[in-house]
């Protein structure tokens, strides 16, 4: 286990520094001149070279990207342009919105979605299955901004039950924090949990079919342990796969709630800097989700381990 | 049975929770405001944007001079000012203004502005307007006389312009993050991503004034979601977000009032002058006749909005009226595009930022318009900072839609080398004696003659007015119904008693 776990920690190492590089390339290709934006159309020709050359954009692509990989090492992701703080500073004070909501939708996804799955598969083409079909069916049609507009219309504009956006911060205590964090949660969790249907009820369907369930049940196993023992723990693989690809979908999901609920979230700092060209931003909020997203496959990687033995002796 | 009765009762908790929630806008002596953006920093001196216009300037930092709602140059940081000769300007500054730094401004601080807005090495945004002030001298405390190179008809109103603020020398460095100025309001917390306040500054030279103690920016940038906080009472005042289809509904209902005026934003049909076939005066005639600027207002903004004729709006005191003088008339532009070499039409892209909403949806009726007198347009839908780089900065386009937002701002087709390409040595001419022609009357007839001669030019279609909308609730009161300035005082607003 020890090797198998060593040798996803090196791979892990491998993706970051290939993301790292892609980021640095991609940040610097995307069209348009940030000293340009920043200036506005009024400023001369010279201006805008002369904060070209502020900004350290003239210099070597390599030593651009040699400087800014030493420095996120160090833990240094460089200086906002349009905020004038430190890019790490800004991201942290943007967790406590981007972290509990993408840990709500995912428990609403999770919670949501495995029951469901399991009871549309015991439930195969009978009205159970078939109202689970069409709940994840429109899931997965509804676009999350549509959804999330729907929600603060009933919530928010008619019952007036939460506010249409906005997060005072925790300081205001935890429950007014999740109460502004509910609906976006659900607006974010509603597609994701849609498609985790449908890969738990196929999973759990395979399983159900084969050979040892059979035998359990003639054996007289009640059907709870032969579903929650026998049957799950062996669908759990490909269940863990999808939902891990879906944790990573959240995050990228939370850039266009953020906007829809005005939350003061890593999403919306990702779209404003890339509209305004803040590009140490831009680097740094996707480094940090790329980051995010690697440790999410490598826990899935090793969870694969604990799920079934024989992947460890590989 | 127990499992099942302690769901209910987390559910009627969640739901009894949920209802217990507060409003977040706020009373009498505080005011929400929803923006659509962020400011970029709220340096006025580093970027031109107006999203940190709508925040900073006039209510944190002011000028030497006002433009006030009704569009006219009022005296304000500066008390009086005086010219002979319309070269030496001696501006008196008002005694006792503070900044919020609790320091006395006085004529040395003037002049540090001045001066650092036209060195190059400052970059300041509009570093050219700046560039013609030849000498600043500092007679005493509260007295200094600026010497321009040459005449300039438009230099009060520079000095009335954003990149005119006033700040105090040691507040330089940090303007991006914390502003310091001499406005009614100052800087009470920044939190990036989520509201700016601003809180009542007790020493404001103005008695009296600002009428709220509090003032809350809430950046909500989608215009839905803008409308559905106001319905939701999350937000007191929606200044900039909400488009001109929420308007017949948000009329009918009682809790709130909508305010439409005009503003400078001219919304215009950019074609490329230095380029075929757009370098053909019959071409860019024909494309005038063909649109129907009535049918566009209505299609694209719901009928808000007044027809534009050129490039001088209603709100600026030299306007006339010359929307008539190119109707619209397709028989006539087929005609032209047929003299032109073009009698079955040509194919043309048009290139929009739709981080400005209004240019897509004209693009829509506009591409239905020509294609009735067989041009082809196709619309290519490009991020703001491309819009930059390509069409304003190289010129690398056929057709644009954009707002021109800045007032007095004919001088760009006086500019050969702007994104419109047009080069006309008498237009020129023309403006560059309007500039040096200080009395009124000769400088209207310039005005005149210059806004008829763009008509005949036709070197792009002014479509319309971007109207101004705002929306509030019942009560709120002081807003400024017009925009002659890109400019959102909040200095006079507050609520009915």
């Amino acid at each position: 286990m020890r090797g198998y776990i060593l040798r996803r920690v090196a791979a892990c190492v491998a993706t970051l520094l290939f993301v790292s590089v892609l980021v640095f390339l991609v940040v610097r290709v995307l069209p348009g001149d940030p000293a340009l934006v920043i200036l506005g159309p009024e400023s001369s020709r010279e201006a805008a070279d002369r904060l070209r050359e502020a900004m350290g954009l003239n210099r070597p692509l390599v030593v651009q990207y040699a400087e800014w990989l030493g420095g996120a090492a160090r833990g240094d992701l460089g200086r906002s342009i349009q905020y004038d703080v430190p890019v790490g500073r800004l991201i942290v004070s943007r967790l406590p919105v981007t972290l509990p909501l993408t840990a709500l939708a995912a428990a609403f996804m999770l919670l949501g979605a495995v029951p469901l799955g399991v009871f549309a598969a015991t439930r195969h083409r009978r009205a159970g299955d078939y109202a689970a079909m069409i709940f994840s069916q429109l899931g997965i049609s509804i676009p999350q901004f549509w959804s999330g507009l729907l929600l603060i219309l009933l919530f928010s504009v008619h019952l007036g039950w939460v506010s249409a956006g906005g997060f005072d911060g925790w300081a205001a205590g935890l429950w007014p924090g999740i109460r502004a964090l509910l609906l976006p949660a659900v607006a974010l969790g509603f597609f994701q949990t849609a498609v985790l249907v449908r890969a738990t009820r196929s999973a759990v369907l395979d399983v159900l079919r084969e050979d040892y369930v059979r035998t359990a049940r003639a054996k007289g196993v009640a059907e709870p342990c032969v579903v929650g023992k026998h049957t799950l723990r062996n669908a759990m693989i490909p269940i863990v796969t999808v939902a891990g690809i879906q944790l990573g979908q959240l995050i990228a999901g939370s850039i266009i709630l953020e906007s829809v609920f005005a939350l003061p979230g890593l999403g919306r700092l990702a779209l404003g800097a890339i509209t305004a060209r803040d590009l140490p931003v831009v680097q740094g909020v996707s480094l940090f989700v790329a980051s995010t997203i690697v440790v999410i496959n490598f826990v899935v990687d090793v969870a694969y381990g604990f799920l079934d033995p024989r992947i460890r002796y590989d | 049975m127990i499992r099942r009765t302690a769901v209910v009762l987390l559910l009627v908790a969640l739901v009894c929770g949920l209802a217990a929630a507060p409003s977040r806008a706020q009373g009498p002596s505080g005011l929400v405001v929803q923006v659509a953006t962020e400011p970029p920093g709220l340096d006025l001196t580093a970027s031109p944007a107006s999203a940190i216009a709508a925040v900073v300037h006039y209510n944190i930092q002011e000028c030497l001079v006002k433009v006030d709602q009704s569009g006219k140059m009022v005296p304000w940081l500066a008390e009086r000012w005086h010219t002979a000769d319309n070269r030496n300007y001696t501006f008196f500054l008002k005694r006792g203004v503070r900044f919020h730094s609790g320091r006395e401004l006085k004529a040395a601080d003037v002049k540090y502005v001045f001066e650092r807005a036209a060195n190059p090495e400052t970059n300041h945004p509009q570093r050219a307007r700046y560039e013609n002030i030849g000498s600043i001298i500092v007679k005493d405390d509260y007295t200094l006389t600026l010497t321009l190179r040459e005449l300039d008809a438009s230099f009060l109103l520079t000095l009335a312009r954003q990149g005119s603020v006033i700040y105090p020398r040691e507040g330089a460095a940090s303007m991006k993050s914390e502003p310091l100025g001499t406005g009614p309001f100052r800087l009470g917390e920044w939190v990036r991503g989520d509201r700016i306040v601003l809180v009542r500054n007790p020493d404001y030279h103005v008695k009296g004034l600002p009428k709220l103690d509090k003032v809350t920016y809430r950046f909500i940038p989608d215009p839905n979601a803008a409308l559905a906080a106001l319905k939701a009472g999350d937000v007191d005042a929606a200044m900039f977000g909400i488009g001109p289809e929420a308007v017949p509904e948000l009329q009918k209902d009682a809790r709130f009032t909508v305010v439409i005026g005009q503003t400078t934003n001219d919304v215009i049909l950019a074609m490329n002058n230095g380029k075929k076939p757009f370098s053909d005066v019959r071409v860019r005639r024909a494309i005038t006749y063909a649109l129907d600027k009535k049918e566009i207002v209505k299609g694209a903004m719901f009928g808000y909005g007044t027809i534009l004729g050129s490039n001088v709006d209603p709100l600026n005191p030299y306007y006339v009226d010359v929307s008539g003088m190119m109707p619209h008339d397709p028989a006539k532009a087929r005609k032209l595009l047929a003299e032109a070499g073009y009698p079955g039409g040509f194919e043309a892209v048009l290139k929009v930022a739709p981080q400005y909403y209004y240019t897509v949806r004209t693009g829509e009726v506009i591409v239905s318009q020509l294609a009735k007198v067989g041009v082809k347009v196709k619309i290519e839908q490009i991020e703001w900072s491309q819009w930059l780089s390509r069409v304003w900065r190289e010129a690398d386009y056929d057709l644009t839609i954009i707002g021109h937002a800045e007032p007095w701002d004919i001088n760009n087709y006086a500019n050969p080398k702007y994104y419109f390409r047009y080069d006309s040595a008498r237009f020129q001419e023309l403006f560059k004696k309007s500039e040096v022609t200080i009395d009124d009357k000769p400088r209207r007839e310039l005005y005149v003659q210059m806004q008829k001669m763009l008509v005949e030019d036709a070197p792009a279609v002014w479509l319309y007015v971007h109207p101004r909308i705002a929306v509030t609730k019942k009560g709120v009161t002081g807003l400024w119904k017009d925009l002659p300035i890109p400019a959102f005082d909040l200095t006079e607003v507050g609520w009915a008693k």
